[in-house]
Order: structure tokens, then C-alpha cells, then sequence
């Protein structure tokens, strides 16, 4: 069932004191993460474009992005003539408070070796209450970072239309139908997880990821291991494109055209953006490491109890934010239509039929689907018909994109080309009748 | 007492959420009203213990059902105030008038009523009273896929043709548009 | 509901946070609003022309086509949660469901609902690109441009004794 113990049983007001603590202590912590994480971004760009990055403000330039950030709180606040004030300065929490409530499902610490449960308990001074190291579990689990997401969709949308001026408006229509559209794809590949895990409250997802082996760990329980590797890799492209980080940032590349949807803001509202979408970054990755390795469980290599789950949560995720920077410095910016493409072209289709065949060979293993004796004889017969009916659906998704290609080529009065081997006949033959079309 | 007091709150919000709806000027200012109303619903949700419906509740009427609203305001621009004077079905003021009062007496019997073994209202009409007990100890998600994966299977797979239908009828009305609307200005988006 | 309560918490402490902030930032902050700076930015330009209005009707589509995928996808959440208990019957039921899914996605892609950008006409070049390219034409030396040219007016001046030698100056490394 999952859920913090201590609010199981009625709630009285030593319970309620706990929950503002939780919520205290992860507000503080996504704020320093979200500092740290902007600072690690800079210097780890920098360092992989040959540069050393910020190094003045602090040690290290640890303190840049606070420097940043007290210099935007000193600037001037404008708000455009034209723009609605209502939304102008909605727009910001939108964005700013879903980013808070995401982290809230996202289990930081806890001892899961040896069957634990990943609770620990108050002194008996403090009334021996059992907590869990998240702020909150609720009965919907992971799918409250999803409705988060939508609704943090809002924040771009009302920013952009708020601003009273074109341009943020049609950026912030591309950049929702972006985020709306790599939605569906986070959301199939999270339904992968919830098929090998039989549940939705994050804990339970961790626990079913512990297993008995060397030392008391063992990674192949992983979900990345136990859903295949597609829909984590479905899962990390669409985050990614959820996030608007590179490759996939074509909003923010805007502001070297005209301006994104925050081109109005300024001062401190235009920091609530870019804290808004750290705090989602360093989040989402919390979010793969829990869903897809492991969370906070790992070895007790240092006698340490809970706190061993802190470091290996922290170790994992900073793999994953250390990727999302890779992905900044080295991959170019991928275009709009081949965005789109991407996110309901390939990485849906993807998905749902994995998803259907991780669901099959489940039923196989537990011994309720069943064609022949033998479970190995049945899992290749599943494997062969999902194959063969994986490219049957290729095959129509083919035929498809053909069909409405050669319908667009039909209207702009050519004809499609099979490619065919060159030679120089067919060349001079087919240029009386192709151009670069649609331009 | 906590539950009454959660009801309250969320009732509240999803009356005045209403009212926004209706009273505001501003298209934009009313949507975001509908998205506080269908939260308070949320809340309602949670509260009666079916986390899955509060969950979808956000996700889909919240995160995509408002902003297709939203993307049509700014599509079509509509940023005129309506004009209450006009009355383009002759009638209309009184059909409504009338229709709104007998809703409200269907509301009224449905809450005072009295039925058999002196149920009131809801009881009365259904002869089952509420549940804010969960029916077994399985997580609401769970429940859920048990009763509808069983009993309602018809309908559930009725659903996935009514969705195709939807899509089919969406196809249809972009497409009778007639083409684009092009923005000039805008790299990157197709002229077809 | 009480798991909901440290959300709560956290709901009011993170919009607190982020209002405290910024009436911090309006009590520190100058406020000297001018003409120029309250107009919309474009660039730094003044906006000329009313930019172009209409919207391209795809977004409204991936909007529609949000919704009906966002309802499928959350019903595919109950029988994921549950696959073990439902068994054969769950998984066949889904099964057809995602079929309809399915057929209603190929009849989108076929209609061409979810294609974005320019149509992509691309050419299959020949490996030769075209007979009259030699390697004289294409290929150029760089290096050399221009200077065989100053070296051939040097001599034609020398032979005429017009030119001014030290008004050239000297080549490093303009062998061939």
C-alpha cells in the first residue's frame, strides 16, 4: 500500500510538525541542488569546450548562481504595457511550484538492504515515528510527478500568451506542443515500469528493485534490466524533450532569434523560470534513478543505515545529471518537425509495443499464459508473435508515412521516386520532374 | 472534522472556479478559473479515497483538456467581450429560466427526499449509501483495473472505438480548413 | 488523503518561498519605467508592421490528438498495475484496445495529421555529380591564388622598368 507509517494512523499535530519538516528539508535541498546543478552545468561545459567556466564567485565558482541570482533580485521589475498582469505574474509560480511538488515523490535516502522497508524512526523523545526518506507517498506514486507535469505545461503557455507580444506567444505554442507531446511518450514508458513493479507508490517501486545477491545487492532486479532498456531509453529522450534541455531545446534557442516565451521577463520572475527548469532537470533525474535503478538502495558498504541510501542516490543521480550536461555540450540542436516526429512517430509506437510485450512475457513467466508445457518453449513462441506482430505494425506504420508522403507529393504535382540504382539516363530522365518541393 | 473541513475548502474552490468561468471578461482569466475548479474536484476525489480518478482528473482534464481550450483562444484570438443583448433563438431566456429551475428542484428532491427505511436524498435514489471506505485493501489503481477489465470490458474496449471516432472527427475538421494558415514570419514551421 | 498533508506543506511553502522572493526583489529593486523599455521586444527594433495573427492549425490538432492519447494512455495504467491479477482475459482485452489505439495512429500518420515541416524531396545524386567537373576546375590551390599572377606583373615591370621593385614585397614561401 506504501505511505508514511507516522500517517497512517490518524494525524495528530506531532505528525503535522513532521510533514512541514519534510517538506522544509526538501525545499532547502531542491534549492541547493538547484544551485549546485546550474554551477556543475557551467563548469562541466565549460570544461568540455576547453574553457574553465565560472571560478570567481566562491571556491571553484561554487557560488556563481547565487551571485546570479542576488543580482536578478536586484533588477528592475518591468512588467510591458501590453501584457495581462494577471497572467504575467501567474506564469512564473505556475512554473516554479510544480517544479517544488515533483520532488516530492522521489525517495532520497533509506536502508532497503536485508528486507528493509527504507523507513527509519524518530528518537522516542520525538514521539518514535516512522518516515519514510521522501517528502510524501502517495497512493498514485510516480504519477503525481506526471500530473505535476501537466501541469507546469501551464507556466510556458500563460507566459507566453501574458506577455502581450507575438513572438513569446508563438514560442510558448511550440513549446507546449512540444512538452504535450512527449507527454504521451514519458507516459508510456512509465506504464512499463508500473507492469514489472505491480504498483504505483515510489517506495514500492524501490523495493521491488532490491534483491538478495552478492553482498545483498544485486543490479539485475533493476528496472532498467527487468523492462529491457527500451523504455528507459524512451524515458531519458523524453525527459530530456520535457525538460526543453538539449538536444531538444529549440525554445530556448528562440532567444537567439527573437526571444523564447520569457523574453519579457525580468529580474526576479525570469529567476523563477531558469530555477523552475534546474530544480525540473536535477528532479527528473531523481526520477530515472528511482524508477529505473534502484533509488536509494545499494550495498551497506559503510555501516551507515539510511544514510548509505543518501550517498548511493546521490552518486546515481549525479551520473544522470553529468548525461544531461553531455547531452548540452555535444549534441546540436534538433529541429522542430524532427522533434515532433520523434516524439509521436517513433518513441509511441515504441513504447506501447513494448509495452504489451513485456506484459505477455510476465504472463508467461507467472505461468498464466501457457501454450506448451515448457515456460522456455512459451516465452519464444510469445517473443515470436510479438516480433511478428511488431513488424506487421511496422510495416502498416511504413506504409502509412508512404501513403501520406506520396498524397503531399500528389498535391504538389509530382510523383514519388523509388530509389532505384544511379546512372546518369535515369538522373537527366527524373530532373525534368523533381525539385525540392514545399520550400 | 478534517474531512468537513477539506470538503469545504475544495467546495469553495470549485464553486468559485465556476463562477470565474462564467463572470470573467477575459477567455484566458476563465480557463485558468476551470483549471482551479477541476482541481477542487481533484481534491474531492482524493478525499473519497479514488486517487487513480483524482490523478486522471488533473492529467487529462487539467493538462490537456484546458489547454486545447487555451490554444483555441489564442487561435482564434477572441478577446471580445460578449454581448448580452441579443438573443439569436427567439425564447431562449425563458426555456433556460425554466430548465434551470426544475435543475434545481431535481437537485433539491435528490438532497431532501426521503425513501425507504428513512434513507434521505442520494440514499434514497440509488439505495446504496456512499463509501469513503475502500471496498477492499487493494490500492485504488487496482480496484479499478479488477472492475473494469471484468465487468466492463464492453464498455472499455467501446471506448477505444469511440477514441478512434475522435480522432477520425479531429482529421476531418482540420482538414476541412481548407489548408493552413501560415505564420510568414516563423522559420521551421511548414508551409504544407 | 493525510499522505497529501507533507504535499500541502510543501504546495505552501514553495509558492511562500517564491512570493517572499519577489516582494524582496520589488522592495530592493529600482523602478524607473520608461516608454521603450515597457514596449514589446523584437530585437531592438520598433515594431513596424502588426506581425501575422492566424495561427497554423496543427497546434490545435496535437492538442485534440493530446487528449485522445492521454486518455489511452491512462487506461493502459490500471491494466499495467494490475497484469498479474487479470491475466489472460486483461491481456487480450488490452490487446484490442491498443489495436483500435493503433489503427487510429496509422490512419493519423496516413492523413498526413502528424507531419510537421517541409516535405522532404531528396534527390539521389550519382556518385559522379556531373561529366564536366574535372579535377582542373574543382579543385583549387589555394595557396597559390593570386601570386603567380604578382610574380608574372613583377617580371613584365622589370622587363619594362616601370615597376618600383621595393613596392612588392616579399613572398615567404611562394614556391609552387
Amino acid at each position: 500500500m506504501g505511505g508514511h507509517p507516522f500517517l497512517a494512523d490518524g494525524v495528530d499535530f506531532g505528525d503535522v510538525i513532521l510533514a512541514v519538516v519534510l517538506a522544509l528539508v526538501a525545499l532547502v535541498l531542491t534549492l541547493v541542488m538547484t544551485m549546485l546543478m546550474v554551477w556543475f552545468e557551467r563548469k562541466v561545459v565549460g570544461r568540455l569546450q576547453n574553457r574553465i567556466g565560472p571560478n570567481v564567485a566562491g571556491p571553484f565558482g561554487l557560488l556563481q548562481t547565487m551571485a546570479d541570482g542576488m543580482k536578478l533580485l536586484f533588477k528592475e521589475d518591468l512588467i510591458p504595457a501590453k501584457a495581462d498582469k494577471v497572467l504575467f505574474v501567474l506564469a512564473p509560480f505556475l512554473a516554479v511550484v510544480p517544479a517544488f511538488l515533483t520532488f516530492t515523490v522521489v525517495p532520497i535516502a533509506g536502508d532497503f538492504s536485508n528486507g528493509g522497508s527504507g523507513s527509519s524512526t524518530l528518537p522516542g523523545f520525538l514521539g518514535s515515528r516512522e518516515f519514510l526518506w521522501q517528502v510524501a507517498d502517495v497512493p498514485i506514486g510516480i504519477l503525481f510527478f506526471l500530473a505535476m507535469s501537466s501541469l507546469a505545461v501551464y507556466g510556458i503557455v500563460l507566459a507566453g500568451y501574458g506577455s502581450g507580444s507575438k513572438y513569446p506567444l508563438i514560442s510558448s505554442v511550440r513549446a507546449t506542443a512540444q512538452a504535450i507531446s512527449y507527454e504521451a511518450a514519458l507516459g508510456l514508458s512509465l506504464a512499463a515500469v508500473f507492469l514489472v513493479s505491480g504498483a504505483l507508490s515510489t517506495n514500492q517501486i524501490v523495493l521491488n528493485q532490491v534483491a538478495e545477491g552478492y553482498g545483498g545487492f544485486n543490479f539485475t532486479r533493476w528496472n532498467v534490466v527487468t523492462t529491457g532498456l527500451i523504455p528507459f531509453i524512451v524515458f531519458l529522450i523524453a525527459a530530456t524533450a520535457e525538460l526543453n534541455r538539449p538536444p531538444f531545446d529549440l525554445v530556448e534557442a528562440e532567444q537567439e532569434l527573437v526571444g523564447g516565451f520569457h523574453t519579457e521577463y525580468s529580474s526576479f520572475r525570469f529567476a523563477l523560470f531558469f530555477l523552475a527548469e534546474f530544480m525540473n532537470t536535477v528532479t527528473m533525474g531523481g526520477i530515472i534513478v528511482t524508477l529505473f535503478f534502484g533509488g536509494p538502495s545499494g550495498p551497506q558498504l559503510l555501516p551507515l543505515g539510511a544514510f548509505m541510501g543518501f550517498i548511493w542516490f546521490f552518486l546515481k543521480l549525479m551520473v544522470f545529471l553529468f548525461i544531461f550536461v553531455w547531452f548540452r555540450a555535444t549534441l546540436p540542436r534538433v529541429r522542430y518537425d524532427q522533434l515532433m516526429d520523434l516524439g509521436w512517430k517513433v518513441l509511441i509506437p515504441i513504447s506501447l509495443a513494448w509495452l504489451l510485450m513485456l506484459g505477455g512475457l510476465q504472463l508467461v513467466r507467472s505461468g498464466d499464459l501457457s501454450f506448451v508445457d515448457s515456460t522456455s518453449a512459451d516465452l519464444v513462441i510469445v517473443i515470436a508473435l510479438g516480433l511478428a506482430i511488431g513488424l506487421l505494425g511496422y510495416a502498416m506504420l511504413n506504409a502509412a508515412i508512404r501513403t501520406s508522403r506520396s498524397e503531399r507529393l500528389a498535391e504538389e504535382g509530382l510523383k514519388l521516386i523509388a530509389p532505384k540504382s544511379q546512372d546518369s539516363e535515369s538522373l537527366a530522365g527524373h530532373q525534368t520532374g523533381t525539385t525540392q518541393g514545399g520550400h | 472534522m478534517v474531512d468537513a473541513i477539506v470538503f469545504i475548502v475544495s467546495a469553495i474552490i470549485i464553486l468559485g472556479g465556476a463562477v470565474g468561468v462564467i463572470f470573467n471578461q477575459n477567455p484566458v482569466h476563465a480557463a485558468l478559473s476551470l483549471i482551479a475548479s477541476f482541481f477542487g474536484v481533484a481534491v474531492l476525489f482524493i478525499l473519497q479515497e479514488v486517487h487513480f480518478l483524482a490523478l486522471v482528473q488533473v492529467v487529462v482534464y487539467g493538462g490537456a483538456v484546458v489547454v486545447l481550450f487555451l490554444f483555441v483562444i489564442m487561435l482564434l484570438g477572441v478577446e471580445e467581450i460578449e454581448r448580452f443583448d441579443d438573443e439569436p433563438i427567439p425564447g431562449q431566456r425563458a426555456a433556460a429560466l425554466i430548465g434551470s429551475v426544475l435543475l434545481l428542484g431535481v437537485i433539491l428532491a435528490g438532497l431532501f427526499l426521503s425513501g425507504p427505511g428513512g434513507n434521505r436524498g442520494a440514499v434514497a435514489l440509488t439505495g446504496k449509501p456512499s463509501q469513503m471506505v475502500p471496498l477492499t485493501t487493494d490500492p485504488n489503481v487496482v480496484q479499478l483495473a479488477n472492475d473494469l477489465f471484468t465487468r466492463n470490458v464492453f464498455a472499455f474496449e467501446a471506448t477505444g472505438l469511440l477514441l478512434t471516432i475522435a480522432t477520425v472527427g479531429a482529421v476531418v475538421l482540420v482538414k476541412n480548413r481548407g489548408g493552413e494558415d501560415l505564420v510568414v514570419d516563423e522559420p521551421g514551421t511548414s508551409v504544407r | 488523503m493525510a499522505q497529501y498533508l507533507p504535499v500541502l506543506a510543501l504546495l505552501l511553502l514553495g509558492s511562500g518561498f517564491a512570493a517572499i522572493n519577489l516582494v524582496v526583489s520589488k522592495l530592493v529593486s529600482p523602478s524607473r519605467p520608461t516608454e521603450e523599455k515597457l514596449a514589446p521586444y523584437e530585437c531592438g527594433i520598433v515594431p513596424g508592421r502588426e506581425p501575422p495573427h492566424r495561427f497554423p492549425v496543427r497546434f490545435y490538432l496535437i492538442a485534440m490528438l493530446f487528449i485522445i492519447f492521454d486518455i489511452e494512455i491512462v487506461f493502459l495504467y490500471p491494466w499495467a498495475v494490475a497484469n498479474a491479477g487479470l491475466g489472460r482475459f486483461g491481456l487480450v482485452a488490452i490487446l484490442i484496445f491498443s489495436a483500435l489505439v493503433f489503427e487510429s495512429f496509422i490512419y493519423l500518420i496516413s492523413k498526413g495529421a502528424l507531419d510537421w515541416g517541409t516535405l522532404q524531396v531528396n534527390r539521389r545524386l550519382s556518385p559522379m555529380v556531373n561529366e564536366d567537373r574535372t579535377v582542373e576546375s574543382t579543385v583549387r590551390k589555394v595557396g597559390l591564388v593570386g601570386r603567380f599572377e604578382e610574380v608574372e606583373s613583377l617580371k613584365d615591370a622589370l622587363i619594362d622598368g616601370n615597376a618600383a621593385t621595393d613596392s612588392v614585397p616579399e613572398q615567404d614561401g611562394a614556391a609552387a
